[in-house]
């Protein structure tokens, strides 16, 4: 089992530039040849590769790191001073960090994890995930599952659409049947529109002052254009208003909602202003069932939740500190298990086989309790001798000290059989639920 | 034997708003909103039967007292709450429920139960049992709308505020708690309507007169015009805000009304004494 460790080499949005990244990034086709590429070489027994827009990273089981470092040089040459790599215990942790969004650019976002899990499973397909990258996916998952449900890491919205997002919903709950209304043509807005659109919001209106410019991004969001004069009937149908134009001044003054409102008959509106200078005269908000915010509220939003998330985070550490650990506890023990096994094995069978020889000659004269007394007494012989070894063997195991399970393999002269079942994925299964040590 | 019965359902009952507030606090926990709906359930049956016993015991004189009348509303109230969570999940109303309902029965649970001598033959009959029941289940429901009403106020401070605090994240939306607010404040109108009637017929065979300008009679009837106001507006679009204060204003007065007619001796001839 010595010398085959987990070993990382990667860069990401913290160590290269995007410039970097999108030269050595992969998908598809692509992924799929180099994880082929990547298992014909030399020293790589295992492989996986995860590749999102913020990090490209190498994971492999084996001796070096150099064809890890090939993958990378081979795309890019710039990509050398970027690159970081770890192995054994550095490289599991890292890779726990990273499923459990620590190490992410928004800390906390949720994609990471299926990002991860898809690599895993392309590698897998591929038949380059053998039974270490097995564990090893299976117990990151586990991690980032347990991270994600015992600190509030993903609680928050972390971007300002996700925040517009978030206060709709606390306005109005169900989107269904809602009307957005999009005035102007800043990217903000749009952002957020497609957004609500998501979320089931019915119909998407878009007025401009620039009638081309509204045509166009109604078609990008795919909402209905509307002429910019129809303004206070839009307002007066529209539940959430998104509003980004380039107007240096208030374009929905206090007065204009006003009268909005009693066409409504009091029906909630909510006025979302992305736009600086601002278009929403704030003092809308002291009308009943008007809800209105500007870009700096929604700002400060996203700034209370990235600074939750950093507190989390920090709990968040401990436990995937514990999964590390765990891993490697039950990774040592398991180097120990089949010599144990093939040991124990071997000596109930010299006792089996000394058992019957033993009855074929004198068993004629013995009753069946005499019997059964000569065969306890042989396994008793083979449970005593072994017990002083076997409980060694384990301590050594989960201390991490490997070279007492290859002494005693070669000492009673067992083949210390490799866990390589890697033809079979159903199999590999199998092993991972085995009970731990 | 009664008291000590109720007593337990009191236990039941604060056990389950103990669940629903440590759920409050803690929204990720959704199973102590289930373990506090089941302790709820029970709660409920075992106030039922101190309710069952109480009646064989003092022949349903009990409900004729201020003490009679609140501990049936907690389980009235109690009970509302439970249909309500069969059609809305809204377990953070429990958090607000529950607590009241605690608070509602207290009184109930110490010193003898207190009772009217007496229950005239002359007012013993059906009608009287609906008044009883209908008017004090208006009540629970007008309870329940009234702190949906709150959850609505408190809600609407942080998002309108723009301070989003703990409220913010467990509440549920605007919408829904005006929707809720609305559907209770119907439903509780529909059975006090009941009441009024019943309470009118009751009356017309006790005094021979429907109509008495008896205090308990003139609150009554404020409090219905109250809240039929506040059904016939939503119409011509009261939301919101105005639409959430009246409703708890209305429950304010109904619970101040009802309390303060029930502990002034001689105010009115209502309950308990019918000369």
């Amino acid at each position: 089992m010595s010398g085959r460790e987990v070993l990382l080499v990667g860069l990401s949005h913290k160590s290269a530039p995007i410039a970097v990244r999108e030269r050595v990034a992969l998908s598809g086709d692509a992924l799929k040849e180099a994880l082929g590429g990547l298992r014909g070489l030399d020293g790589v027994e295992e492989a996986m590769v995860v590749s999102t827009c913020n990090r490209v990273e190498v994971y492999v089981v084996g001796q070096s790191l150099d064809s890890a470092r090939r993958f990378f040089l081979d795309r890019s040459g710039e990509a050398s001073e970027h690159l970081y790599q770890k192995q054994g215990p550095e490289a599991v942790r890292h890779l726990f960090r990273v499923a459990a969004s620590l190490d992410s650019m928004v800390v906390g976002e949720q994609q990471i994890l299926g990002q991860v899990k898809e690599a895993y499973g392309l590698a897998s397909a591929a038949g380059t995930a053998g039974p270490v990258l097995s564990r090893l996916c299976n117990r990151a998952f586990g991690a980032a599952k347990r991270v994600r449900s015992e600190t509030e890491i993903g609680r928050g919205a972390s971007s300002v659409s996700q925040v517009a997002v978030e206060l709709v919903q606390k306005i109005f709950g169900d989107l269904r049947g809602r009307v957005i209304l999009l005035v102007g043509a800043g990217k903000m807005g749009a952002l957020s529109a497609k957004a609500l659109r998501d979320l089931g919001a019915d119909r998407v209106l878009v007025t401009n002052r620039s009638a081309e410019r509204g045509q166009a991004l109604a078609e990008q969001v795919g909402g209905q254009a509307e002429p910019w004069e129809r303004l206070v009937s839009l307002l007066a149908l529209a539940d959430v208003v998104l509003v980004s134009t380039g107007a240096p001044s208030y374009v929905l003054t206090r007065d204009l909602a006003g009268q909005v409102m009693k066409l409504r008959r009091g029906r909630s509106i909510c006025f979302i202003d992305v736009a600086v200078p601002r278009n929403v005269d704030p003092a809308c908000a002291d009308l009943a069932n008007v809800y209105a915010y500007d870009i700096d509220d929604l700002q400060k939003v996203v700034h209370q939740t990235r600074q939750m998330r950093a507190e989390e985070a920090i709990r968040a550490e401990v436990i995937v500190e514990a999964e590390v650990g765990a891993f490697a506890r039950e990774r040592e023990a398991r180097a120990a298990l089949p010599v144990l096994a093939s040991l124990r094995r071997r000596a109930e069978a010299i006792a089996r086989t000394e058992v019957e020889r033993t009855l074929a000659h004198v068993g004629g004269r013995l009753d069946e309790k005499a019997r059964r007394s000569v065969e306890a007494m042989a396994l008793a012989i083979v449970n005593k001798l072994l017990h002083g070894p076997t409980a060694r063997l384990k301590q050594a195991a989960s201390s991490g000290d490997t070279t007492l399970p290859g002494a005693a393999a070669e000492l009673f002269d067992i083949d210390s059989e490799q866990p390589s079942r890697r033809e079979e994925p159903g199999g590999e299964a199998v092993t991972l639920r085995e009970p731990k040590g | 034997m009664s008291i000590q019965i109720l007593r337990i359902a009191a236990l039941c009952y604060a056990g389950a708003a103990a669940s629903y507030l440590v759920f409050f606090a803690r929204p990720r926990h959704l199973r102590a909103a289930s373990a506090g709906q089941v302790v709820l359930s029970v709660a409920f049956l075992v106030h039922a039967v101190a309710i069952g016993v109480g009646c064989s015991e003092y022949g349903g004189r009990e409900f004729f007292s201020l003490r009679g009348g609140l501990a049936f509303i907690a389980f009235l109230v109690a009970g509302a709450y439970l249909v309500l969570q069969r059609f809305y999940r809204v377990p953070a109303v429990g958090a607000f429920v529950t607590p009241l309902i605690v608070v509602v029965l207290l009184p109930a649970l110490f010193g003898t139960p207190g009772h009217p001598e007496v229950v005239p033959e002359t007012v013993r009959r059906p009608t009287l049992t609906l008044h009883i029941v209908s008017a004090l289940g208006g009540v629970a429901v007008f309870g329940i709308a009234a702190l949906v009403a709150l959850m609505y106020l408190l809600q609407e401070r942080e998002v309108k505020g723009k301070h989003f605090g703990a409220l913010f994240s467990r509440l549920p939306s605007l919408d829904s708690l005006d929707q809720l607010t609305q559907r209770l404040v119907r439903a509780g109108l529909l059975v006090f309507s009941v009441a009024l009637v019943t309470g009118a017929l009751v009356a017309r065979g006790v005094w021979k007169s429907a109509w008495e300008w008896d205090p308990q009679q003139v609150s009554s009837l404020v409090v219905w015009l109250l809240y039929f106001a506040l059904v016939s507006l939503r119409h011509t679009g009261w939301h919101g805000r105005r639409y959430a204060w009246i409703t708890l204003a209305g429950f304010l007065l109904v619970i101040g009304s009802m309390v303060s007619l029930g502990s002034i001796p001689g105010a009115t001839r209502h309950g308990g004494t019918y000369q």
